[in-house]
């Protein structure tokens, strides 16, 4: 019984490790954003690196739900996580970019923030506005989510 | 440019036109390490960081790239700032993204004042539509196949693969070098990046330029055929009647006009019927796409109500596209 007992718990333990090594994700890409829902327009909670690592809550729909190591809870898209470790790094862009050139994590947070842009715009002698404009006149999260459950109408389907 | 920036200025350019700026390969006149030292202590940037630059394309690039590209497109056509049609179009377009291949990326969409039947995608998610095209559609399934159109060029990553042949050409001719990289930090790049004070890149540039002729120029019949196929699998995941795309390839035929050249048409319409051998290939698609979807032909409908019939023809907003912007 006593014997059965040890082996039982060692199960469970060696089970819990497993779960708990299973539910490490490293990020594979330069910058990732955790975003507060599934899907690219909703806010960004933290913006991650090349070989950080989250705790994976649960997954749906392609979207992992994550916690940071800075304990926020985010939704990140699978892709951009891979089961085991991986090395911190960045891109050749990132480096180069206005920024915190030692691990880039600003200029990842921020991306370029329309800098090469811009100069290229002022260049060009084109309006940088353009760009200003339509990224400060998209839908908010709530419209977008309102949007999705209104079908609009129903439809013939026919062809 | 002070005396003293001016003599490094000279030193450097000499350097680099010798080749010899890494000091690598024993041909060099001055050690790579007292070239670099020197030039971070003149520029704040190691050549060392920004050598040995690769065909990699980062996110952050390319979204940074689809700005320029954003800003060229904006200013040759003219953005209509209609912030209710903005949203709309926005709104379809965003159902459509999430159910692509790439539905992490964040998306803007934006209408072009223009008659002109067309639609653009710049990289990074910046995605356009004319005026001409929205008149031309008669419900919001037809709009979701267009945007789904466009979204799949970015979602396939064409523009990635696009501007990786850029970077190595122009890494070929040297372009890619440490001067070109660093930018006005350095060396005066071309458009006189010295005085802009930005971190300008004649790397950078020289990748929006060749983007934005490529999309006036136009997309590959196989990159065409892939950004269809993608596309209306797209709006029809997002519930949409899947028959939208052909149908707006129909009402294109059915003006009886030849459609323009560039974005949404492209190369193909030059040397091929192009839109009778898309609709062809869209039927074929629908045989076994899913049937049924919403139209949402009232709701378009009522989006529509303050798109303007047409617009005097005008030249485009800012700068001088006329004799600055790519010829199509």
């Amino acid at each position: 019984m006593r014997r059965t007992t040890i082996a039982i718990s060692l199960l469970v333990v060696a089970a819990t490790a497993t779960t708990a090594a299973e539910t490490t994700r490293w990020v594979e890409r330069t910058k990732v954003d955790i975003r507060a829902g599934k899907g690219s327009y909703y806010e960004i909670v933290e913006t991650l690196v090349k070989g950080d690592t989250v705790d994976v809550l649960k997954t749906e729909d392609k979207w992992v739900s994550v916690r940071t190591k800075n304990a926020k809870t985010g939704w990140v898209y699978e892709a951009a996580l891979k089961p085991t470790p991986v090395q911190p790094g960045t891109s050749e862009f990132l480096k180069s970019a206005p920024g915190d050139t030692t691990t880039s994590r600003t200029a990842a947070s921020q991306g370029a923030k329309g800098v090469y842009a811009q100069s290229y715009a002022k260049e060009k002698g084109y309006d940088y506005g353009i760009v200003t404009w339509m990224e400060s006149h998209q839908p908010t999260e709530p419209q977008i989510e309102a949007f999705l459950k209104d079908p609009g109408e129903k439809s013939g389907g026919t062809r | 440019m002070s005396r003293r920036r001016s003599g490094f200025f000279a030193l450097a350019l000499a350097l680099v036109l010798a080749g010899c700026q890494s000091g690598s390969g024993g041909g060099g006149v001055i050690p790579a390490n007292i070239f670099n030292a020197v030039t971070q202590a003149y520029t704040g940037v190691n050549p060392a960081d920004v050598q040995g630059a690769t065909t990699d394309i980062d996110e952050a690039e390319e979204i940074e790239l689809g700005r320029s590209v954003a800003t060229a497109l904006g200013s040759r056509y003219k953005l209509l700032r209609d912030e209710a049609l903005t949203r709309y179009v926005a709104l379809v377009g965003n159902a459509v993204a999430l159910q692509s291949d790439r539905p992490d990326l964040r998306y803007y969409f934006g209408v072009l004042d223009t008659d002109e039947i067309n639609a653009f995608a710049a990289p990074g998610g910046y995605v356009f539509v004319t005026r001409g095209t929205l008149q031309l559609m008669r419900d919001e399934a037809t709009l979701a196949g267009v945007l789904g159109h466009e979204v799949g060029h970015i979602a396939l990553r064409h523009h990635v693969e696009t501007i990786k042949d850029q970077k190595k050409a122009a890494l070929g001719k040297g372009v890619g070098t440490t001067a070109a990289r660093v930018g006005s930090r350095f060396l005066p790049g071309a458009g006189g990046a010295a005085a802009s004070g930005l971190a300008n890149s004649p790397l950078m540039n020289l990748l929006a330029d060749g983007l934005v002729n490529g999309l006036l120029k136009g997309w590959s019949r196989g990159e065409e055929e892939q950004a269809d196929v993608v596309g209306v699998k797209y709006a029809t995941r997002a519930g949409y009647n899947g028959a939208g795309l052909r149908d707006f390839l129909k009402a294109v035929q059915d003006t009886g006009k030849q459609p323009a050249s560039s974005g949404f048409f492209t190369k193909w319409t030059e040397t091929h019927p192009g839109t009778e051998d898309r609709l062809k290939e869209q039927e074929n698609q629908l045989k076994t796409a899913p049937t049924g979807g919403r139209r949402a032909a009232s709701r378009f409908e009522t989006a529509m109500a303050t798109l303007p019939k047409s617009t005097p023809a005008a030249p485009a907003t800012t700068g001088t596209p006329g004799s600055k912007a790519p010829s199509r």
